[in-house]
């Protein structure tokens, strides 16, 4: 075992006697092609909803209650999926969010959340997760939808004008410190700010 | 005239100045009206007019109009506070159709049961309904005439009506719409205990350790009730809430532990429940040697339907020993429920065990105080009077009753359904306080009291509600009356039964109602009625308190209450006309005198004179007969009761209070029944005492699960429930009429989980019919409500009378109770 | 000439037809309307259905509506979809409890709200009042089917001040 290590090592740091310099480029760039995109296809099928409530954790839970919200059914049948609000737009954000979803892993095999009544006493901590991150990126994931630049307030009713335009026009507040809530049920509200 | 902020300034200012100068100025210069003699109402106490919680409302009047209304701080059930409907009370009585007239079907200036309705005089439309009744009575005999009611009636106005058909006709045939609401409930406190309503009462609810809503929906139909409720559990922290329903309502927003159970297997949880008590050895075995018996019910007892349906024909008991049951003991109880174990019910329900065990577990555990919650979940059942018997078995093998906190509490629907229905006993087979036509005594006392001749009573019951509309189909019931109610709306299966039954040409249709009701549509004869604070009135709620009003505004020109329709109407007949001579040479001296002598113009009713009516107080009827009609049929009435445990105390007392829990015994009210040292008729040394019974011992019975009688199949493959909704009373005929309430909840949606909806490729909003094997209605899909079913059952409540989903329900009823199951029939839905 | 005639008179026929046609259709509508009283079911038979509207949506104006009496709990001028009242948390209080009001601008839950069954004011609202949705409810953009003839004891009292002065 030790010696077959050792030959494939040695053949690895060997300059190359017997391939031209085009072809191990060109073999190379093939390689990394299908490695990047199995790797891309692999990212892309997580990001899926089918891939989300694959699990039944997602499906009775938090992906039941969506049914119901205006992120799932409303007007004009723009819709919001898991990966929507869930997955960062951007390359490196959603890299390191992936990454942060093995832990999602570990939970969904040992079944930390595998009935409602766990999932339930989780939910507070989840959510408080999610509050975080929008919070920290300035809602961005709401933002990839409803940019404030493009908001007609004359089309909103008079109380939410008032407060996006001087609220969250100021910056003082972000979208999640106002709509918690708005796409699953809320965990025990006790001690969270503006509740 | 409007005042804008800058003017109201600017007048304050003038005023300000004129004060500090000495002038007056004139009123108009002022935006608020100030003088005492034009700002002051007149405020007065009155029951509620819709649900059975018997909350006590005060109604503010000015220049003979309602203008406010709001909870009565004064009452112990609500103390200030009013649902959304009783807050809008107050405009109940002005929607622009109140109905002013009587109106005829008539052709050319005759009665025709194919014309149009066209106004007539109170004396024109009394001849039609006299010719039309003596015309029956002479064809057929009483069992040609009969009536339908309400426990919406006042007491005063039930008991009139018992007596004229009772007594007057000489028919059994007049039952409460309450049939369809209560039956069950008191089949089961007469199975039970051997008399009716709660032994407890509303103070369980800030007394108890844990509630149980077994199929109700207090959230939305007893909001003050849930008011009570959620303030106990929200302070009390250690107080636990279980609601089971068929489907997520309100009520699961304060669930600790929510179930959802596949319909008709409440039955099978409730007995794995008391094999648990026993299995965990929690039997309060002293309670249950020294305080009940243990029986045995007949099974396999049929639905309710009509004897050729093959349901009935499959049955082997549905006769007249469907009630029947056998002594047993203990251990063969133990062993019956032995076979409910908790995985069979859990598969069965589809309730997942953990949550089975944690509700059986607030029955068992003795430190918990538990209060049980029922209405229609359980009443409206074809085993509804089972489902009855089961809750009080786990009461009783626990010792959990009659004591504050502990408390098996069947919740009514109507305001009167426990005064007017129950306790006057306006049933085909009841008298006043619990007795029966059946039973030869009970006559006895009731034509003693009404001072009749032995035999003026008939000893079989009458026609029950449902078995009204089956009569009235099969031209067996002629003449029909029609109060209070709106049938044509509520009763299930019009298409086959109801509908064809009204207008069969042999019957002639008597509705009466403040409103055109659907009712209303398919009658002959419309009566246009006062409502409320329009007359004086006696309402009894859930919990037995009796509660009065005083007419408090005139009802519009033309309309009169049930109470004067009734007594006006006696008029029409001379005792020759509806009596056998055989009866009337028995008495004598009843001969060429009419109902309204011998019924109410009696010396027991004329005793109580005008002037004994405040002075400043209305009361049409009253001033219209010449004595106090309403306090005399009350006392005449309670006279049934008094010291036989239904105890009311003089009339006069209740516009004093508000409302007492009956027994009233020495000025006193009862709150918990049966039980030493707060029931007044439980024996010294005995602890508890259920006296309805003779040998003072409750039954528990052993009673299996058996199927519902329409399950969905391939075809029609969804459960079908119905009920009511928080802003809408019972069919929508006040509450539609209040343009708030309307706009609250207009239209009656089917509530769907939004994955049936999809796997028929709908969403919300579509036109959608459903469908049974006996009807359709058409209305809209709503995927996201209030109401969250699971996937296979839909809901759709019926108190829009332009969508009626009674064209699909099915008539199956409890066989014991006759009470009809609206929760249970199998549907298919399409889109239009 | 003759054909023209012809044409003519076929014309008039059709035309008085359509009239005695129309006419008698107007007439049945009226006679049903009057026979059948069914005000809450459009003038419609019971063996009939007509079809049910559209869901109306919920009015989110936020224009506060005149009380009909002065106790009469407020009707909510905005929607309240996915709005939880429940054990976890009261979304109305979010934004109408009285720390909340001065960030929300929202109208603060009135004081009767304080009160205990025993008519004792708490420091904090009193949960029998904890389900805002037992007497508040949102409207809905549609007319009544029935109007209301309630009178308003502000014109009442109006009418008896003006006589007063009139006097």
């Amino acid at each position: 075992m030790k010696n077959i290590l050792l030959i494939g090592w040695r053949t690895l740091t060997k300059p190359s006697g017997y391939y031209s310099l085009g072809a191990l480029v060109i073999g190379g760039f093939i390689a990394g092609i299908i490695f990047w995109g199995g790797f891309n296809t692999a990212l892309d099928i997580t990001n899926t909803e089918e891939f989300c409530i694959s699990c039944h954790e997602m499906e009775n839970n938090v992906y039941e209650e969506l049914k119901t919200t205006i992120h799932f059914s409303n007007r004009s049948g723009v819709r919001a999926t898991c990966p929507d609000c869930h997955v960062p737009h951007k390359w490196t954000d959603k890299i390191a969010r992936k990454m942060q979803a093995s832990k999602e892993v570990w939970g969904a095999i040992f079944g930390t959340i595998n009935t409602r009544e766990k999932f339930l006493v989780h939910r507070k901590r989840l959510a408080q997760n999610e509050w975080e991150r929008l919070k920290a990126n300035d809602s961005l994931e709401c933002r990839n939808c409803h940019n404030f630049d493009y908001m007609d307030f004359t089309q909103q009713s008079e109380r939410a004008a008032y407060q996006h335009s001087t609220a969250l026009a100021s910056g003082e507040k972000t979208c999640i410190d106002c709509h918690k809530g708005i796409a699953h049920q809320l965990p025990d509200m006790k001690g969270v700010e503006g509740w | 005239m409007t005042i804008n902020r800058r003017q109201f300034i600017k007048a304050n200012a003038v005023a300000a100045a004129a004060a500090v100068a000495g002038v007056t100025i004139p009123a108009t210069a002022s935006n608020l009206i100030t003088s005492s003699d034009i700002t002051k109402l007149k405020w007065d106490k009155a029951a509620c007019r819709f649900c059975g919680t018997g909350c006590s409302v005060n109604v503010g009047v000015m220049d003979g109009k309602v203008v406010a209304t709001h909870g009565d701080i004064k009452s112990p059930v609500n103390k200030g506070l009013s649902c959304v409907k009783g807050y809008f009370l107050s405009k109940i009585m002005y929607g622009k159709d109140r109905l002013t007239t009587p109106l005829l079907r008539m052709t050319n200036g005759k009665y025709d049961k194919e014309g149009e309705f066209t106004p007539v005089s109170w004396d024109k439309a009394f001849d039609i309904m006299a010719e039309k009744a003596k015309a029956a009575l002479k064809k057929d005999g009483p069992k040609a005439v009969g009536m339908f009611g309400s426990g919406q009636w006042t007491v005063q106005e039930g008991y009139a009506a018992l007596k004229l058909m009772k007594a007057g006709f000489r028919t059994n045939n007049i039952d409460p719409n309450a049939r369809h609401c209560m039956a069950s409930a008191v089949g089961g406190f007469m199975r039970t205990f051997g008399i009716d309503e709660p032994m407890g009462c509303y103070d369980d609810l800030e007394a108890a350790d844990a509630f149980v809503l077994w199929g109700s929906n207090m959230a939305e139909m007893h909001p003050i009730l849930w008011t009570r409720l959620t303030d106990r559990r929200l302070s009390a922290p250690h107080v636990k809430v279980a609601v089971l329903s068929t489907f997520e309502h309100r009520s699961f927003d304060l669930a600790d532990n929510g179930m959802i159970f596949t319909p008709q297997t409440d039955l099978a949880i409730l007995n794995y429940i008391a094999h648990y008590i026993i299995e965990t050895g929690r039997v309060n075995k002293d309670f249950v040697n020294k305080h009940t018996n243990f029986r045995l019910g007949e099974t396999d007892i049929g639905y309710g339907l009509r004897p050729e349906h093959p349901l009935e024909q499959k049955a082997k008991n549905n006769g007249k020993t469907a009630g029947s049951s056998t002594p047993i003991d203990f251990d063969e109880y133990a062993k019956f429920v032995s076979t409910y174990t908790l995985e069979y019910t859990s598969k069965l329900s589809g309730v997942p065990e953990h949550k089975l065990e944690a509700l059986a577990e607030l029955y068992a555990d003795p430190k918990i105080k538990v209060t049980s919650f029922w209405t229609m979940g359980f009443n409206q059942h074809t085993r509804g009077v089972w489902a009855n018997n089961l809750v009080y078995n786990i009461h009783l093998l626990t010792g959990k009753i009659s004591t504050p906190g502990n408390s098996p509490f069947s919740l009514t629907g109507q305001p009167s359904a426990c005064g007017t229905a129950r306790e006057v006993g306006t049933f085909s087979h009841r008298l006043p306080a619990d007795m029966v036509v059946s039973n030869p005594k009970h006559r006895a006392i009731a034509e003693k009291i009404w001072d009749l001749p032995e035999g003026t009573i008939p000893a079989t019951p009458g026609y029950h509600a449902v078995l009204q509309n089956r009569m009235l189909k099969d031209g067996k019931l002629n003449f029909y009356w029609v109060q209070c109610n709106n049938n044509m709306q509520a009763a299930a299966n019009i298409n086959e039964e109801a509908y064809p039954g009204y207008r069969n040409p042999k019957n002639f249709i008597v509705v009466s109602d403040p409103y055109p009701t659907v009712t209303a549509q398919a009658a002959d004869l419309i009566l246009p009625t006062a409502m409320w604070v329009e007359k004086e009135g006696v309402y009894g709620n859930a919990e037995r308190r009796t509660q009065s009003w005083y007419q408090m505004v005139e009802a519009p020109k033309g309309a009169k209450s049930d109470l004067w329709q009734l007594v006006e109407f006696s008029k029409r007949f001379k005792v020759e006309d509806v009596w056998s001579e055989e009866l009337i040479a028995k008495k004598p001296s009843v001969r060429g005198k009419t109902l309204f002598d011998v019924l109410y113009k009696t010396a027991s009713l004329e005793k109580f004179a005008l002037d004994e009516i405040p002075e400043d107080r209305l009361n049409d009827e009253s001033r219209d007969f010449g004595f106090y009609i309403q306090k005399g049929l009350f006392e005449e009435y309670a006279s049934f009761g008094r010291g036989h445990a239904h105890d009311l105390a003089p009339y006069d007392r209740y516009h004093q209070e508000r409302g007492l829990r009956w027994p009233v015994v020495n000025g006193k009210e009862t709150k918990w029944r049966f039980k030493e040292g707060s029931d007044p008729y439980v024996k010294p040394g005995s602890g508890w005492d259920f006296y309805g019974k003779k040998d003072g011992r409750a039954i528990i019975f052993a009673l299996p699960y058996e199927p519902a009688a329409e399950s969905p199949d391939e075809e029609y493959d969804l459960w079908l429930s119905t009920g009511r909704v928080l802003e809408h009373w019972h069919s929508g005929s006040m509450t539609q009429r209040v343009p708030e309430l309307y706009k609250a909840m207009p239209d009656a949606l089917v509530y769907m989980h939004p994955d049936d909806a999809k796997a028929r490729n709908m969403r919300r909003g579509d036109l959608v019919k459903l469908i049974s094997r006996r009807g359709e209605v058409q209305t809209r899909v709503e995927t996201r409500g209030r109401n969250k079913p699971p996937r296979g059952l839909v809901f759709m409540p019926w108190f829009d009378a332009s969508r009626l989903v009674n064209k699909v329900t099915l008539d199956a009823t409890d066989p014991l109770s006759k009470e009809t199951d609206y929760k249970k029939c199998a549907i298919k839905i399409v889109k239009v | 000439m003759k054909n023209l005639n012809l044409a003519s008179i076929t014309g008039l026929t059709v035309l008085v037809l359509a009239l005695l046609f129309s006419s008698f259709i107007a007439s049945a509508a009226d006679k049903s309307e009057i026979n059948t009283l069914a005000t809450l079911r459009d003038h419609t038979e019971i063996t009939e259905q007509k079809e049910p509207v559209r869901i109306p949506n919920v009015v989110n104006k936020d224009i506060k509506q005149k009380r009909n009496y002065p106790m009469q709990p407020p009707v909510i001028p905005h929607t309240t979809r996915s709005y939880e009242v429940n054990m976890n948390n009261n979304k109305c209080l979010s934004c109408h409890s009285r720390q909340r009001t001065e960030e929300s601008q929202a109208p603060m839950v009135s004081v009767t709200h304080f009160m205990n069954r025993d008519g004792n004011f708490l420091a904090e609202i009193s949960p029998r009042r904890y389900f805002c949705n037992q007497c508040h409810v949102t409207q809905v953009d549609a007319e009544p089917l029935v109007e209301n003839t309630f009178t308003d004891m502000h014109s009442l009292m109006k009418k008896k001040v003006t006589s007063a002065e009139n006097d």
